[in-house]
């Protein structure tokens, strides 16, 4: 039968390259050249400098980083596990409000914790001088003479991190089939039976999967422990870049934490594999959840409003009252200018990338494709100094190279790329695609492809389908993307620290000097903004669970 | 007290609410030692809350429960459900996926000694055919292998009465006959009172030594499925365990009604009124096809059903009526045949 002319005839082709994925090849290229760049120095000859770390302080980086990790896994499983189970298996009057204000200490970095605390229990603090007025014995003040220190640093993460048990195991309690419980019970187990054989196993690979992101991010800290003095892999780096001017040292010290973070890396995934196997969605716990009042509904409320009392409330308190009576801060706004352009800017354009490979995931399915995004998704776990050591080699190199080929011109030598916010931007992209990426990934996943053949049916061409379906779709998804990007941005202190331009400061780079140089009071307006600015994305999160 | 004694299960004048609906109003029900029941209805209709009632999982209104001689539950006191002794399969399976079937299995056996405790699950692994399968998990099993683990699983600490929450309404409709059939083997061989809860007919003939019809909170008939089938209390039961139509007639004497096709003959006393109005009840197996019969009907529907033909025929007074007959025989839509009455038992309701 012949075809007529308005028939238009589609043909299957083998794919050709296009610009979907060029574009998203390209993006993980970007991802694996600082991995490959650190990791490359662990073949190379070790520098005096090196030598000099092994005999001396390699140890101890590596004692210190695995002890605070231990403390900040126990502190958060102990403030993330109990206010999950209390807030999943009990009502009792404010349990609503508490279940949402459980997640405000994520707005805070840990490093401003650190400072805020720091700022109210020093010496001559209010807190300790109010003691020493009342003749308080030495026990009691010790603890907080002693802030600064590897314990000090475990509270002040712990404090911030537990969010992440929180939010995963109350997931998992709520998720738990009741019949698992009343099964339990008609199989003869009391009520503490049931929680030790079957509510918690059930719930620990949730658990596990939370405590292993925080423990990531302890070991990607670096604003609390180079403050607090603890010397941990991320104030080595910074010390044997900085201090001892010594590249290759900083590039193999990292390449050694990123084998840290790989074990972490794996036994998350290895977690959410089984989370996805004891997840059982049929009944909700809701119904069986035991009404508490009097004595031990306020027990209840004590225990989960604790964590957001020290976690957010007393923070957030000091520092507004320091920014509004205390604080002596030139050019706030030009540094929050500086922060929001560069934040909002860079966000932007990762989440750009992100929709290109969001597309080219959708349109191109493959199994390379489907590996090359997973591995996008890796850069999240990068510490934010690694990330910047494996910018800045490549970089400088090029500028080198770049300088040596202008040379017959007499061109001066310059920075034309390291210094610049091209390297800041870059490395935000490594670290931050991924945060852009998920976004995406789960908006695209919620339009499902028959909804885009039944757009065709109906007469919509390709483009019709993208801009009547996908857009109004997609919308909420990718605002959600560039404001949790904005926001890690503005929170990222050590890339910004090692790559800025010579004499651009952020908000959070700022905070950081003025509190190197003791001036806590002072740091406060730059922290408060940024912690502010943070709570925009504690309260998304907190809606789109709610819509669950 | 006597009663008690001698059944397994006894339920009496209990009424139950869920929120601020009577969920169960005012049901006795009593379960023999080994007998397997059933309680039959729509949903909503309450079985699924008498089931958690007797779990120890919903609150009593009023009435009380009795297990074995001893009383369960009451209005004021209750019984902890771990302590009661009563099994359940529950409706989602509800098996511990970070357990094997194994551990699954021997979960309720934890103060047994090892070695007994052991021997139980091989056991009931060997009863339900999985022997080769203890180690694995249960996301790693069939459906069908699943059912069977958290029947063995409730089965194992031996419990005095073993309650089944709709187990297999999950399953597609082949395997679902295939199972029911095997887990009353199953029961029958372990010699466990059980009570089942369904809303599918085919599944509580296939399961039951006695069904409880219920509609509306309350118990309709407790009995045989055949007497279900055959001796209706009700039109509800009459319909509801399965297909039939009303056909008015006429009592003519104690034992006869008038009907459009002539006088039927009842072999007990009807106990209505000569010449009150009532309502006979047909099941297709009722009205045969028959040749040689004075009585006509013209043929409006039929459905293919392997063995025979479901028809649906019309009388020549207007009345639909179900028929059997043979799938030899093809007839056309719109044809005329003659039909005849094969009626072992009169089912007769007042108008």
């Amino acid at each position: 039968m012949a075809v007529t002319d308005k028939v238009r005839l589609v043909s299957f082709r083998i794919l050709r390259p296009n610009g979907l994925l060029i574009a998203t090849f390209c993006a993980a290229l970007c991802v694996a050249l600082p991995l490959c760049v650190v990791l490359s120095f662990l073949v190379t000859t070790s520098s005096d400098v090196w030598q000099h770390l092994v005999d001396t302080l390699l140890l101890r980086y590596i004692s210190n980083t695995l002890l605070l990790s231990f403390y900040v896994a126990i502190g958060v499983a102990f403030i993330g596990v109990p206010t999950a189970w209390i807030i999943a298996f009990y009502r009792f009057p404010g349990r609503n409000t508490l279940s949402w204000l459980l997640l405000l200490p994520m707005a805070y970095p840990a490093y401003i914790l650190a400072y805020t605390y720091t700022g109210v229990l020093e010496y001559a603090g209010p807190v300790l001088t109010w003691m020493r007025a009342v003749d308080m014995p030495e026990w009691v003040m010790s603890p907080f003479l002693h802030i600064r220190s590897l314990a000090g640093a475990a509270l002040m993460l712990s404090l911030v991190l537990y969010p992440y048990v929180y939010l995963l195991a109350r997931a998992a309690f709520l998720q738990q089939s009741a019949n698992l419980m009343e099964a339990g019970y008609t199989l003869g187990q009391n009520r503490f039976s049931v929680f030790r054989r079957i509510v918690i196993p059930m719930a620990r690979p949730a658990i596990a999967a939370g405590v292993l992101l925080a423990i990531m991010e302890t070991v990607a800290d670096f604003g609390t422990v180079q403050f607090f003095g603890v010397q941990t892999f991320t104030t080595g780096i910074m010390r044997t870049y900085y201090g001892f001017g010594d590249t290759p040292g900083a590039a193999q010290l990292s390449s050694l934490l990123l084998g840290f973070v790989a074990v972490l890396i794996v036994l998350e995934r290895n977690s959410r594999t089984r989370i996805r196997y004891y997840s059982d969605q049929m009944r909700r716990l809701d119904k069986a959840a035991q009404n508490l009042n009097g004595f031990r509904a306020f027990g209840a409320q004590l225990m989960c409003f604790l964590p957001i009392l020290f976690g957010f409330l007393v923070p957030t308190m000091l520092l507004t009252s320091w920014t509004l009576f205390d604080a002596q801060m030139q050019s706030l706004w030009q540094l929050a200018w500086n922060s929001f352009a560069l934040a909002g800017g860079s966000a932007l354009f990762i989440v750009g990338i992100a929709l290109v490979i969001g597309y080219a995931n959708r349109l191109f399915p493959s199994h390379s494709l489907s590996y090359v995004t997973t591995f996008i998704g890796l850069g999240y776990a990068l510490p934010g100094i690694v990330v910047a050591i494996g910018v800045l080699i490549p970089f400088g190199a090029f500028d080198v190279w770049i300088s040596a080929q202008l040379a017959p011109w007499s061109v001066t030598p310059q920075l034309w790329i390291s210094g610049t916010l091209v390297a800041v931007i870059f490395a935000y992209l490594v670290r931050f695609l991924a945060v852009a990426n998920g976004n995406i990934v789960s908006g695209l996943s919620r339009i499902r492809p028959s909804i885009d053949q039944s757009g065709r049916l109906l007469g919509l061409s390709q483009t019709g389908v993208l801009t009547n379906i996908h857009i109004p779709l997609m919308r909420g998804s990718v605002l959600t993307a560039i404001l949790v990007c904005f926001v890690d941005i503005l929170k990222e202190l050590p890339a910004t620290l090692i790559l800025r331009p010579f004499d651009f400061n952020t908000l959070a780079v700022r905070a950081y000097e003025l509190a190197g140089q003791e001036r806590l009071i002072d740091a406060s307006p730059a922290s408060l903004c940024i912690v502010l600015v943070g709570l925009i994305p504690v309260i998304l999160l907190n809606r789109s669970i709610g819509k669950l | 007290m006597i009663k008690e004694k001698t059944d397994a299960l006894t339920i009496r004048d209990l009424t139950l609410d869920y929120g601020t609906t009577r969920a169960v109003n005012d049901v006795n029900l009593a379960l023999k030692p080994q007998e397997l029941g059933c309680l039959l209805g729509p949903s909503g209709c309450g079985k699924s809350t008498l089931l958690r009632a007797i779990a120890g999982f919903h609150p009593l209104t009023s009435g009380e429960i009795w297990l074995e001689g001893k009383l369960l539950t009451n209005p004021s006191e209750s019984v902890l459900a771990e302590l009661r002794g009563v099994g359940m399969m529950f409706q989602d399976i509800a098996l511990f996926p970070h357990l094997t079937v194994e551990q699954n299995i021997g979960f309720g056996l934890s103060d047994w000694p090892k070695s007994k405790a052991k021997a139980r699950i091989g056991e009931l692994l060997d009863l339900i055919s999985l022997h080769n399968l203890g180690t694995r998990y249960p996301h790693e099993l069939s459906g069908g292998q699943q059912q069977r683990v958290a029947l063995a699983r409730s089965m194992a600490p031996r419990p005095k009465v073993l309650l089944l929450d709709e187990p297999f309404s999950g399953l597609d409709t082949e395997l679902r006959g295939r199972l029911t059939s095997e887990v009353r083997t199953i029961l029958k061989g372990d010699g466990i009172c059980s009570l089942l809860v369904t809303h599918d007919r085919r599944e509580a003939f296939d399961f039951a030594d006695r069904i409880a019809v219920m509609d509306d909170g309350h118990i309709c008939q407790f009995d045989t499925s055949f007497n279900l089938y055959h001796e209706p209390v009700s039109p509800f039961v009459a319909h509801f365990v399965g297909p039939g139509e009303m056909v008015d007639a006429k009592v003519n004497d104690l034992r006869s009604v008038k009907t459009p096709f002539g006088v039927l003959k009842s072999d007990i006393d009807l106990g209505f009124e000569i010449g009150s109005d009532v309502r006979i009840f047909l099941r297709p197996d009722d009205l045969i096809q028959d040749d040689d019969s004075e009585h006509t009907a013209t043929l409006v529907g039929k459905h293919f059903r392997g063995a025979h033909y479901l028809y649906e025929v019309r009388l020549d007074n207007g009345v639909l009526l179900g028929c059997f007959g043979l799938s030899q025989h093809d007839h056309k839509i719109g044809e005329r045949f003659g039909v005849s009455l094969d009626i072992q038992h009169l089912v007769v309701f007042p108008k």
